[in-house]
């Protein structure tokens, strides 16, 4: 199964689940803002989608890794708008069987993530200036 | 003329001041021929930055003819995470 949210607002990670009798793997993703970015401080991190492709890119995304790799279920959330120091931006939940394609999963849904889902960041500097981030992801 | 709309975000809406416009264009024009009037306009500002091209929120590959009501979007490169 797959569920895809992007949300404003506070982030609520998805249950964890003691009743599953065949996953034996369930793998926890959360990244958060750090307060610098290329030697520059951050005061938060404001998130910018293209409304409507990136919730079908993201979706398209994790039903690939689902026949891509054996794995049972894929939760991904994604914030969007401000987004403070040290808070989740993204959260992901992965259940399969066994911890190996769960692990090979999570890395390359996130790799995949950073390169076709159409979100941005823009740094929101301790000045109060907002620019786009010049974050760029491997 | 047809009308089209571009999305503009990330460095894109930076160097062009707004998020979205909405303009008229010569009949066959291509997304070839609105990322040129688009880099031309923004003068400099996005040299170096790499940019793919959805149509309808959907990535195209290559320069494609547009149609009356298209939305187009030059997306710089994504930062999601």
């Amino acid at each position: 199964m797959i569920i895809v949210k992007i949300i404003k607002g506070p982030l609520t990670p998805f249950p964890s689940n003691d009743d599953r009798n065949q996953d034996g793997a369930e793998l926890t993703f959360n990244g958060r803002v750090r307060d610098t970015e290329h030697g520059r401080d951050l005061d938060a991190l404001e998130y910018e989608q293209y409304e409507g492709m990136a919730k079908a890119e993201l979706t398209k995304l994790a039903s690939e890794m689902c026949q891509k790799f054996p794995i049972s279920d894929l939760f991904c959330k994604h914030r969007m708008g401000r987004v403070e120091i040290g808070e989740t931006s993204l959260h992901v939940s992965i259940w399969s069987k066994h911890r190996k394609e769960a692990i090979e999963a999570m890395d390359n849904f996130i790799k995949e993530l950073k390169i076709r889902v159409p979100i941005w960041k823009w740094a929101i500097l301790t000045d109060g200036t907002k620019v786009p981030s010049a974050c760029v992801h491997d | 003329m047809i009308k089209i709309k571009i999305k503009c975000f990330s460095q894109v809406r930076y160097a062009m001041g707004k998020d979205e416009i909405i303009m008229d264009i010569e009949v066959g024009s291509t997304t070839s021929d609105l990322e040129s009037f688009i880099i031309e306009k923004v003068e400099g500002k996005l040299d170096n930055i790499s940019l793919r091209v959805a149509v309808n929120q959907k990535y195209v590959q290559g320069s494609i003819e547009l149609k009356d009501g298209d939305e187009v979007a030059f997306i710089p490169p994504v930062q999601g995470g």
